[in-house]
């Protein structure tokens, strides 16, 4: 018969084991698993017709993958104003806002099909989804038409997306949702529908899509859109461009970049900066209200100088001429400072 | 106590030739790992061209990224990029050897 002593032993053997069985799968899931806190901060300044103002940006992205088929993420925005008092004289004042950009829930059911839930980046066209990020966009202004299809940018409801066929010589993805009205104070969505689907040649990098929105709410309006995005092989070029139209307007931008790094490589001097150009105009057809279009014609050929400087910084600067049929023409001078982190949100090592 | 002896016997003889036959097994384990390590470098060579093909045509590589953020950034990526499920098992492997 064992004694009282030897019994307790084997319980403390026992729970010894347990705990360290437990703390191993702990520990394999916090490797498979970890939370991460990734985007980009920066400090931004602007002129134009001698009004000068500067904002500085904290663009959080937090990443929780659940699982094997899940991920949670969300992007904040959190940007101050400042300016003077009055425009062009007075003391400097700022005001500071928060906008929730997207906080969604993805369950990647299987290779085709993401369902997503919660808000998100409405899909229309490359812009907003794919190049809104402030560590992405080459130049400090999003394209005058952006809201066209998007609105504030979000939408509230549930998507479905993915890649319909991934062959080696084209992909066809699509992005379909539906978006409900919410007129929660910060958290304001319209109703609506629409997509957009893509098609993808990954040997020559190039992808042309299309896309579409309906407001399910007022008028009911529509919106349509075309994306064209190439990036070659062959040299450091990337072009870019989207035309959209909505019942208050239409337009488009196009954009072309080229990283010097033929000159010394990308990791050195001169091979580290980026010359871009954009070109956008917009031509407004009838006055809607809260658009977010200008209110009238608007021509804007622009051209910026990016400096990617070790450890994720990069500097730019742009000037645009801004030709305007409501008010008199003016030149934009715009300079700006980002940086791109990533880090686990617990500790551990680097492996 | 007769069957004791080739008892001992039989433990001795299993136990000296073991070596043996764990090296005899050790070699098709060798070829299998020569076999994966092979099967690992072409996938990570694939993901490599996967990873240019998709994410490079927006935006750059980080400059670093260590294994425990890079699940996290890649499955964020196939919801984004929307990249199957074959491309987002390929840049893992791409990106964490």
């Amino acid at each position: 018969m064992p004694s009282r002593q030897g019994t307790v032993c084997v319980k403390y053997r026992w729970f010894v084991i347990m705990v360290f069985l437990f703390s191993c799968s702990v520990r394999g899931q916090a490797q498979e698993n970890v939370p991460i806190l990734s985007g980009g901060a920066g400090f931004f300044g602007a002129a134009q017709g001698g009004v000068h103002f500067y904002q500085p940006v904290l663009a959080p992205v937090l990443t929780v993958p659940l699982g094997a088929k899940w991920l949670v993420e969300s992007r904040a925005d959190l940007r101050g104003f400042i300016s003077r008092e009055n425009g062009t004289s007075g003391p400097y004042q700022g005001k500071f806002f928060g906008t929730l950009e997207y906080l969604q829930l993805d369950y990647l059911a299987n290779s085709h099909v993401t369902i997503t839930a919660g808000r998100f980046l409405t899909p229309f066209g490359i812009f907003n989804e794919r190049l809104s990020a402030i560590w992405i966009g080459k130049f400090q202004d999003p394209p005058v038409i952006a809201a066209i299809g998007t609105g504030r940018g979000y939408s509230d409801g549930f998507m479905l997306r993915g890649p319909l066929v991934a062959k080696p010589g084209y992909q066809l993805n699509y992005a379909v949702y539906f978006s409900t009205l919410s007129t929660v104070n910060e958290f304001e969505s319209q109703r609506g529908t629409g997509g957009r689907i893509g098609i993808f040649l990954p040997r020559t990098r190039l992808e042309v899509g299309a896309s579409y929105r309906r407001t399910l709410q007022g008028d009911g309006e529509n919106f349509q859109g075309i994306d064209l995005s190439w990036a070659p092989y062959a040299a450091p070029v990337e072009i870019k461009s989207e035309w959209a139209h909505s019942d208050g307007g239409h337009g488009y931008w196009i954009q072309a970049s080229y990283r010097l790094s033929h000159l010394t490589g990308r990791d050195a001097g001169l091979g580290r900066l980026e010359p871009v150009i954009r070109m956008q105009q917009f031509f407004r057809s009838k006055p809607v209200p809260d658009d977010f279009l200008p209110t009238g014609n608007l021509q804007r050929p622009e051209f910026g100088l990016n400096y990617y400087l070790p450890h994720e910084i990069r500097l730019n600067g742009s000037y645009a001429r801004q030709y305007f049929s409501n008010t008199t023409d003016s030149n934009v001078w715009e300079f700006g400072i980002t940086y791109r982190f990533l880090f686990p949100l617990w500790p551990g090592g680097s492996k | 106590m007769t069957w004791r002896r080739p008892l001992l016997t039989t433990i001795l003889c299993v136990l000296a030739l073991s070596p043996f036959a764990l090296s005899q097994k050790a070699q098709p384990k060798a070829d299998d790992a020569q076999m994966r390590a092979q099967d690992a470098k072409k996938n990570a060579a694939e993901g490599e061209r996967r990873f240019r093909t998709n994410c490079g045509r927006c935006h750059n590589p980080p400059e670093e990224i260590s294994p425990r953020e890079a699940r996290a950034v890649v499955r964020q990526m196939r919801v984004r990029a929307m990249l199957s499920a074959e491309d987002e098992k390929l840049i893992l492997q791409y990106l964490v050897p």
